[in-house]
């Protein structure tokens, strides 16, 4: 008998084994029955650097001393971000709390709370406005951004003096002009590294079809393939045409691409953000200087701006634990070193006035108030960024067709909204 | 348990032996119990079976049949539209030609460049066990890595094979491996043979040294050329060896996602992907962002592993090798 139990108990062991395993659970946020309280929460964040984990981890302890309440924190890397997010919703088990590029689809499955159920006035009239215009979808704040980021025209001061160049272009002529005497140097040297590959092309044509006053959506309409924008992106296929870019734009991503471009030396002017100004100075390699972007109708210069955001999702009696976890991200002295850390920019009025004495930010900043944003606010825009992201980088190519590729990118927005 | 098989030993022809009937009964006794006694074992390895295997297939066709909004919350049933989405899609052509060509051509290549390695490795020389060794060092090291490395290595504007190649004037402008459309599918199919060679060369090993040395002795002895014991000796013998090392290199090589999809991260669109990586950037990367669609992909993926691995079974006859 004694030798049966044994077995019985093995055999049992496992069949928990293999039900804890069928059922992944990935814990936090168990209601706490009657008192509707919840005792432990839990944050799926971006991760943004090396940074990311240390910040959250010291703010989840902040937040329990607070609070009493459990923060259970996973730095998931972009790579996989979505994927693992869209597997818990999928799973029926969602984050209490997540960091993301994107709300609106989420907002639009009616799977989040919004501001007026767990944002303080205080935190949402320290929100700056674009970025709370960016974060509301049918009239309420859903998308609370964390952080955000501003592009700017890097150029590299050696190179341009080789070429004989004394100021950043201000004007497209101007800019294919340069691009073209850094070319010329030759050894290889592009004017201008221009990453349309799927990365992230969504970026890189938004600044310049800003300077060229277009946009994706104009007055609540699909304007992709508007006159301007089509002028835009031949423009984006000349510069690889002339042999002013770095080899297959088309093909080339950001960070590994342009960037790695741009930090070897190898390319005379780039879009950057400060991210990038923090790993050029650490490698002290090119001396480089940051101007506004080139415009091409004679406008102020546009910025591109990014910003990213914590979403919340209703699950029952986690709305205090939430409202707790905002009121205190929001502390000047917890975004603002997030911010620091990561090397962004501030989302706050009280952040921009801490980061204006920091000179090396002001071009930046100088900017964020006047930043133009993409269309975040609309769930479509979800679907239309990864189309972008797929096929801009062949209107580039050779054989590329700049109208062809952004009637249907238009077709694509309009089906189905 | 050792009293009992002690006992019909014992039992032989010494007096002490218990009667036939009692002997029988305890017999069928210990049987019956130890037959029982063996379910729970049995339980456990069905239950990961039902865990691993028929749970997550079950779920996979579940998903399939599922319409899933973007944020991965299931809107309801779905039908078969996922199915006919993706036999609608432009691209899927596209796809199943470039899986066709990636999984024949690695897995031939592998095979062969696999049996002329294991070759030398089964010959004795100095520095043998260094060679052994260096072989195996790709298999240890991640698939993600070892791709990753790759993807440096063939870079265009830093790739060190570009800088050997241009300094060496064997070429006059670097080569775009991983983003010129002629290039892309011949790097990967590189990269896909260098991380399969080494698990195929040494099953082809292993299937050397269990070639009885006296048959080869023999046919030498008999004036045997070394290419005629190589092809009437050691080849057929070697086929099951071949077999196994085909058969799992075939799925291996069907299923093989890091390399595709590290190595092909920058082309947009599917213009180089297979069937796997397709269906994963279904799901997450492109436009259609459908878990719906990915999930019949995966269901069409597994359907198409079965067919190939039968139709090559059938091809090489695995039943004569089997029973040879």
């Amino acid at each position: 008998m004694n030798r049966r139990t044994q077995a019985l108990t093995v055999g049992l062991t496992g069949l928990a084994l293999t039900l804890a395993a069928c059922g992944g659970g990935t814990g936090g946020g168990d209601a706490e029955g009657d008192s509707g309280k919840v005792d432990s929460i839990k944050l799926v964040a971006a991760e943004y650097s090396d940074e990311t984990a240390g910040f959250w981890q010291s703010f989840a302890k902040t937040y329990e001393e607070k609070t009493g309440i459990k923060l259970e924190v996973q730095v998931v890397s972009w790579d996989d971000i979505d994927q693992q997010s869209s597997t818990m919703i999928q799973n029926g088990n969602p984050p209490d709390i997540l960091n993301l590029n994107a709300y609106a689809s989420y907002a639009q499955d009616d799977l989040l709370y919004s501001a007026d159920d767990v944002l303080s006035d205080s935190v949402k009239s320290d929100l700056l406005p674009n970025f709370v215009t960016s974060g509301t979808y049918e009239g309420k704040l859903y998308g609370m951004p964390d952080l955000s980021s501003a592009r700017a025209l890097f150029y590299n001061k050696k190179l341009f003096e080789d070429a004989g160049i004394d100021a950043a272009p201000t004007t497209w002529d101007e800019f294919a002009a340069d691009a073209k005497k850094i070319a010329d140097l030759g050894d290889g040297t592009a004017g201008y590294a221009e990453p349309l590959g799927p990365e992230e092309a969504q970026a890189e044509f938004s600044i310049w079809m800003f300077n060229n006053g277009g946009n994706w959506k104009t007055d609540g309409r699909w304007t992709i393939n508007s006159a301007e924008n089509v002028e835009t992106l031949s423009f984006l296929k000349k510069l690889a045409d002339d042999g002013l870019t770095q080899n297959n734009p088309g093909k080339t991503n950001r960070t590994d691409g342009a960037f790695a471009d741009f930090a070897a030396g190898k390319a005379g002017m780039v879009v950057g953000f400060s991210p990038l100004a923090a790993t050029l100075d650490e490698a002290g390699k090119v001396d480089y200087g940051v101007a506004p972007m080139p415009t091409n109708n004679g406008d102020e210069p546009k910025s591109y701006g990014v910003t990213d955001y914590l979403m919340a999702f209703k699950k029952d009696g986690n709305a205090d634990a939430i409202k707790a976890f905002y009121d205190l991200y929001y502390q000047p002295d917890q975004v603002n070193t997030f911010i620091e850390n990561e090397g962004f920019l501030p989302v706050t009025t009280s952040g921009v006035e801490k980061f204006s004495s920091n000179e090396d930010l002001k071009v930046y900043l100088d900017t964020l108030t006047g930043v133009q944003l993409t269309p975040t606010d609309d769930p479509k825009w979800d679907t239309v960024k990864l189309a972008v992201q797929q096929e801009i980088g062949a209107a580039v190519g050779p054989d590329g067709d700049p109208k062809a590729v952004l009637d249907d990118l238009q077709e694509q927005a309009e089906s189905g909204s | 348990m050792t009293d009992q098989l002690d006992t019909p030993v014992g039992a032989a022809g010494t007096p002490a032996a218990p009667t036939a009937p009692a002997r029988r009964r305890r017999r069928r006794e210990t049987g019956h119990a130890s037959a029982l006694s063996a379910v729970p074992w049995l339980i456990v390895p069905l239950l990961l079976i039902a865990g691993v295997v028929v749970y997550p297939a079950i779920a996979l066709v579940q998903a399939s049949l599922s319409d899933y909004s973007i944020t991965g919350l299931r809107k309801g049933s779905a039908g078969f539209d996922n199915y006919t989405s993706i036999f609608q899609h432009d691209d899927l052509w596209t796809v199943l030609a470039n899986t066709a060509v990636w999984v024949v051509v690695v897995v031939a290549l592998t095979i062969l460049i696999g049996l002329a390695l294991a070759q030398f490795m089964a010959k004795d020389f100095r520095g043998r066990t260094l060679m052994r060794w260096a072989i195996i060092i790709p298999w240890a090291a991640s698939l993600v890595i070892t791709s990753r490395l790759f993807t440096l290595i063939l870079d265009y504007e830093h790739g060190i094979l570009n800088r050997l190649l241009v300094n060496l004037h064997l070429l006059g402008e670097p080569i775009d491996f991983l983003g010129d459309d002629s290039w892309v599918m011949p790097s990967m199919i590189g990269v896909g043979v260098f991380v399969s060679l080494p698990f195929t060369a040494y099953v082809l090993l292993a299937g050397l040294n269990a070639i009885p040395g006296d048959i080869v002795e023999a046919a030498r002895v008999d004036g045997a050329s070394p290419w005629k014991i190589y092809r009437h000796i050691t080849l057929p013998l070697l086929r099951p060896a071949l077999l196994v090392a085909s058969v799992l290199n075939l799925i291996y090589v069907f299923n093989s996602f890091p390399v595709i999809y590290t190595l092909n991260d920058r082309n947009p669109g599917f213009s180089h992907d297979t069937s796997i990586t397709y269906s994963y950037k279904l799901a997450f990367k492109a436009a259609e962002r459908s878990v719906g669609m990915s999930a019949a992909m995966g269901v069409v993926n597994v359907l198409l592993i079965l067919v190939v691995v039968l139709i090559y079974l059938r091809i090489i006859r695995w039943r004569e090798v089997t029973q040879a």
